[in-house]
């Protein structure tokens, strides 16, 4: 009896102690500058064969959004989604998945855990909902509150989904923007490199969701993160596909300045004395060099789609969710990339930007198949 | 400044959202009162009626509950106590874009929501010094209009007390210990569980530890911690309260009570 009593003692300050430690974690996670990335599987696993020319598919899903008017990124008002309309959206997004069947996906904008898509945890459901069998995930944006606009508890973030196992994710930390107070600042977006490796395909997938909306240096500081990333693999003679959502446009794009197709009623940009003067995340000229920001990774590695067709409109992989209701406008600028340092590239003739997939999203899938076979 | 007291407003009402002074059974001796920053202002009636009510949510949530002293059951003094709140005010404060907007805009305006609800309470003595009280009570949210679901307000403590509007009604149980340490040194601890059968998060588990320095008759220091569990649509999540957001820790809860008696 007496050594019970002594045991359970014994136990209590630890008990207690963990407790407590499980009652603080952060109100909002802020990350180091390099952590693990959380590792999903899929029930039930799909046996398959490795692929030679792995198709890669890079998607922003927005949430599971599709179109709705969301207030944060289009001329909408709607904040929380019904959960019903969310897995309706996941549904369409999970099936074109299976149409395209890709072996590789990288996904910007993936809610695992957030109030305004309902809980829904979207990494989860792909892998569930396709024959995708591994995924990661590293959050952009986790708070248990936002305390703006009645969004609420938040988990979004980048994923890579896998037919192959994955191992050695790593969220890869960019820098924040430095154009915020510290209160907004504190309570927004930290955005991420997600490097993932694939040892099946002796193959590295890196998956980048760049700043949208500063207008401070920040997309430089994560675009010249990300080249250093990519460069650090290459040097050690990794092979890697990469991609996603860098919210700049390619070189030599003729059109820089969205202001006036992005703009809402009752905004005012252009005019003398307008504050700010462009919209954000709409003019991509907030820095020297930014409309060829892209330019050293053309330089560098083979884009999926080259460099004299990545300007044309069939290309285009964005517009603002609202742009079609504003301005018949489905996409009207390429922000979505695929780039590799293998060798033999992408499998010519495969490449293809999914602009019939508009409805699903405000960023359309752009998708190509590797050449892994080494010369 | 306005953000501001929209924040003191908040916060009292998280911290005081369930006071921190014990619920005895035994009402407050006829003309007595007491009143704290985060504690309700509570008034002894009569020997068997106390009136109580939030003083500092009054104007944007008003509410007010009565205790009844009822026979003892043995050893034990029993009381019910019957109260209401209107959180409309609040909520419809909350509920706006752009910064501190804890609600949607989308979902302006919140309907009138009554809240009721009606506790029975026994209090007894372990020691001359040491007593215990239990509690269970049944909550009733009405709704004069329709209150979508997604405007609810997912955080420790407010959403399961918000929750009886979502689920209509809820069930309240709890215990309190409350001794003497010392001549001017009390202690109190007490578990309490909200339980809305049927909801997408249907359980708080709630536990406060309080020391309460009796300086003199009229004034008191009371200090704690609150920790929190619940079940919520996203799963689990345990919180000491109070917790600062952007230094992410913990606090202790501090607060000051006055009392004395209506002469």
């Amino acid at each position: 009896m007496t050594a019970r009593i002594y045991k359970v003692l014994r136990s209590s300050p630890i008990g207690l102690f963990l407790f407590f430690l499980l009652s603080c974690e952060p109100f909002v996670n802020e990350f180091s500058d390099l952590s693990e990335a959380q590792m999903y599987t899929a029930s039930p696993i799909t046996t398959v064969v490795v692929n030679n020319n792995p198709v890669v598919m890079t998607w922003n899903i927005r949430f599971g959004a599709a179109r709705s008017p969301f207030f944060g990124d289009s001329c909408g008002d709607s904040v929380i989604l019904k959960k019903e309309h969310v897995e309706a959206n996941m549904d369409k997004v999970a099936a074109k998945i299976q149409e395209i069947d890709p072996d590789i996906i990288l996904l910007q904008e993936v809610d695992i855990s957030s109030k305004r898509s309902g809980y829904v945890n979207q990494v989860q459901y792909l892998l569930d909902n396709t024959s995708m069998n591994y995924g990661c995930f590293a959050s952009v944006w986790q708070a248990d509150y936002i305390a703006s606009d009645g969004i609420g508890r938040m988990n979004m973030g980048n994923a890579i989904l896998s037919k192959y196992e994955l191992s050695e994710a790593e969220r890869i930390q960019l820098r924040l923007r430095t154009d915020q107070s510290d209160l907004v600042k504190y309570f927004y977006l930290r955005r991420n490199i997600l490097k993932v490796r694939i040892p099946e395909l002796d193959l590295y997938a890196v998956n980048i969701h760049a700043t949208a909306f500063a207008t401070d240096d920040t997309k430089q500081k994560h675009i010249g993160k990300y080249i250093e990333v990519l460069s650090e693999i290459n040097t050690a003679g990794g092979r890697f596909v990469t991609g996603g959502d860098l919210n700049s446009l390619p070189p030599d794009c003729d059109a820089i300045d969205f202001c006036e197709y992005d703009m809402c009623s009752g905004e005012n940009f252009h005019t003398s004395g307008a504050e700010p003067y462009h919209k954000e995340g709409s003019y991509f000229d907030n820095f020297p060099g930014e409309p060829e920001i892209l330019q050293p990774l053309y330089d560098a590695y083979i884009p999926a789609i080259d460099s004299v067709e990545n300007n044309s409109p069939e290309h285009f992989t964005h517009a603002p969710s609202t742009s079609y209701e504003h301005w018949e406008r489905k996409y009207d600028r390429k922000l979505d990339y695929l780039f590799t340092n293998l060798s033999g590239g992408w499998v010519q003739g495969t490449d293809s930007t999914y602009q019939s997939l508009w409805e699903l999203s405000d960023h359309m899938p752009v998708a190509a198949a590797l050449n892994t076979e080494r010369n | 400044m306005k953000n501001l007291i929209y924040i003191a407003i908040l916060s009292g009402q998280l911290c005081s959202a369930q006071n921190w002074f014990p619920h005895s059974a035994v009402p407050l001796p006829e003309k007595r009162w007491d009143v704290g920053i985060f504690q309700p202002f509570r008034f002894g009636v009569s020997e068997k009626l106390e009136y109580s009510l939030h003083p500092l949510l009054f104007f944007v949530m008003p509410n007010l509950s009565i205790k009844l002293s009822h026979k003892d059951v043995g050893s034990w003094s029993t009381a019910s106590r019957h109260g209401f709140f209107y959180p409309t005010p609040l909520l419809n404060m909350l509920t706006h874009e752009d910064k501190f907007g804890m609600i949607s805009p989308e979902f302006d305006p919140i309907p009138r929501l009554l809240g009721l609800y009606s506790d029975w309470l026994m209090t007894g003595s372990l020691s001359p010094s040491t007593y215990l009280t239990i509690k269970t009570g049944l909550s009733a949210g009405i709704s004069f209009g329709d209150l979508d679901e997604r405007s609810s307000i997912d955080l420790p403590l407010v959403y399961h007390r918000l929750g009886v509007f979502y689920n209509k009604w809820a069930l309240r149980l709890g215990v309190d210990l409350t001794g003497q340490i010392a001549k001017k040194l009390r202690f109190l601890v007490d578990g309490d569980a909200h339980v809305l059968p049927g909801f997408d998060g249907d359980l708080s588990l709630e536990h406060k530890g309080v020391l309460i320095w009796d300086k003199s008759e009229h004034f008191r220091l009371i200090c704690g911690y609150k920790f929190v569990w619940g079940r919520f649509p996203f799963g689990t999540q345990a919180r000491i309260l109070p917790y600062i957001p952007m230094i992410e820790t913990w606090v202790p809860f501090i607060d000051l009570q006055w009392s004395g008696t209506r002469i």
